[in-house]
């Protein structure tokens, strides 16, 4: 391992640490941990919008002949109107392209991609021949299905029968909102485990090659 | 009042104890991860594979397993990997980190058995543009070389040539993956995400929308038993246990202790 691979390891426990030592109570090393990763993070967009974009998907083509590029070049330049009050309205011709096309783009792929193969995956025959367990479950997705649309339907009070059915919704959506809850407990555990492997492998592993 | 902090430095323990006395708890295989693995081990030899990195490197933890344990199983089956990420901090670099230690592990050569396209803006645009030209999104690849200069990509064109897509990510481009490349030009799709964001694309097994689900640390370590290499996943597992059974405890003695003084309260007030 050479010296600055230590330097690294040694920079990112301390700031590990600093981040962690929050946990006690705030304090001046982790306000440097939270400034330096936002100013960090901001210079690395700038480079990177300069270089991937402006550079690399602009400039370069242009200067290569691709002279139809101007266009989205001008409207991306519009978007700095916003900067003059005066003529900021200009900026909206901007966004109302990129309004359009995104909601063009999405409209198809959603439905295409989410809404139509969702709904299908739902409309399931309630007796399967694969068995009983099958069959089980088919009617667990189906009444789960309608009992949380029934919950989310506000046109009518929760009463009688729809209140039934909307307080099985209730039940669906707790355990929804449990399963969710448990995984998200799982990755914040993961995430402290892969700092602390780091601290105990990595940096404590500098110590064995310094001393 | 209790103080939270002891909280804190009982996980802080749970997840310290392991790696000073190793254990190792038994990893169950999900049929969600069977399936994932039994589709790219269906795949003929040296098919053509997109492996994606789209992830942060705050998620490393979680998603770095996955990627090295799929890396693995491609490259011992001889596929060819094509990378990219949509992530621009850090995504890059990750995957041409990853990718070049497993390829030198197992003696792949850039260009031949693996190319790394690495980042471009714009995602939604990346990933409509691919179906119709790779080339025309990414004319050169992460090191700037063009890619009409890298052999591998003579038989790429877009995704038609690309026998599966295994998306690893950390946020929600999955849903552009199976919205737009599986479901506008049918390419199997088997993600691994983080556990946070791993209930919601249940649907999307149920739909066959998706081939195949790594839910966090857990799915990595299923998939790190079955293609038989053990790494960060595995060994983090034991760690993720005592944590687990530390909080289902905490859980258990907070709602003792809430239901003991709302029974002491209401023998107070009665």
């Amino acid at each position: 391992m050479s010296g600055i691979e230590i330097l690294q390891i040694w920079v990112a426990a301390f700031f590990t640490l600093a981040i962690f030592s929050f946990l006690y109570k705030d304090n001046p090393f982790f306000k440097l941990a939270e400034h330096v990763f936002a100013g960090l993070s901001a210079g690395y967009y700038v480079g990177l919008v300069w270089k991937s974009i402006i550079l690399q998907q602009l400039w370069y083509p242009m200067m290569a002949g691709e002279w139809l590029l101007v266009f989205p070049a001008m409207l991306g330049a519009l978007m700095f109107a916003r900067l003059v009050p005066k003529i900021s309205w200009v900026s909206r011709v901007s966004l109302a392209f990129v309004m359009g096309t995104t909601a063009g783009v999405f409209l198809v792929s959603q439905l295409n991609g989410m809404i139509l193969p969702q709904m299908q995956a739902t409309m399931l025959p309630l007796v399967l021949s694969e068995g009983a367990g099958a069959t089980l479950m088919a009617l667990v997705m189906v009444i789960g299905v309608i009992s949380t649309l029934i919950y989310f339907y506000f046109s009518k009070e929760h009463t009688g029968a729809l209140g039934v059915t909307a307080k099985v919704g209730v039940w669906f959506i707790m355990i929804a909102f449990g399963a969710h809850f448990g995984y998200t407990v799982m990755a914040r555990v993961s995430l402290l485990i892969g700092r602390v492997n780091f601290l105990y492998e990595d940096w404590l592993g500098t110590f064995l090659l310094i001393f | 009042m209790f103080d939270r902090r002891w909280i804190y430095l009982l996980v802080a323990l749970a997840v310290i104890f392991p790696l000073i006395v190793p254990a190792t708890f038994k990893v169950h295989i999900t049929p969600e991860a069977r399936q994932l693995f039994d589709a790219i081990e269906a795949l003929p030899d040296s098919s053509i594979v997109m492996l994606t990195f789209d992830y942060y490197p705050s998620t490393l933890a979680e998603t770095e397993p996955i990627s090295v344990a799929a890396l693995h199983h491609l490259f011992r089956k001889d596929c060819r990997v094509l990378t990219m990420t949509t992530i621009p901090l850090g995504g890059p670099s990750i995957a041409e980190r990853v990718t070049r230690a497993l390829a030198k592990e197992h003696g792949k050569v850039y260009g031949v058995d693996y190319v790394n396209l690495g980042f471009k803006y714009n995602y939604v645009a990346v990933l409509k543009g691919m179906g119709t030209s790779i080339e025309a999104i990414y004319p050169m690849d992460n090191s700037s070389t063009p890619l009409s200069e890298l052999p591998m990509m003579e038989s790429i064109r877009n995704y038609d040539d690309i026998s599966f897509i295994f998306v690893v990510s950390d946020n929600a481009i999955v849903d552009y993956w199976i919205s737009i490349v599986n479901a506008e030009y049918a390419t199997p799709v088997g993600i691994g995400v983080t556990a946070v964001s791993a209930p919601k694309y249940y649907a999307f097994i149920s739909s066959g929308q998706v081939t195949g689900l790594l839910g966090g640390m857990k799915g990595a370590a299923e998939y790190e038993r079955l293609v038989k290499a053990e790494g960060m996943a595995l060994k983090g597992m034991a760690m993720q246990s005592l944590v687990h059974l530390l909080i289902i405890a905490l859980v258990i003695i907070g709602n003792i202790g809430f239901f003991a003084s709302r029974r002491a309260r209401r023998r107070a007030t009665a």
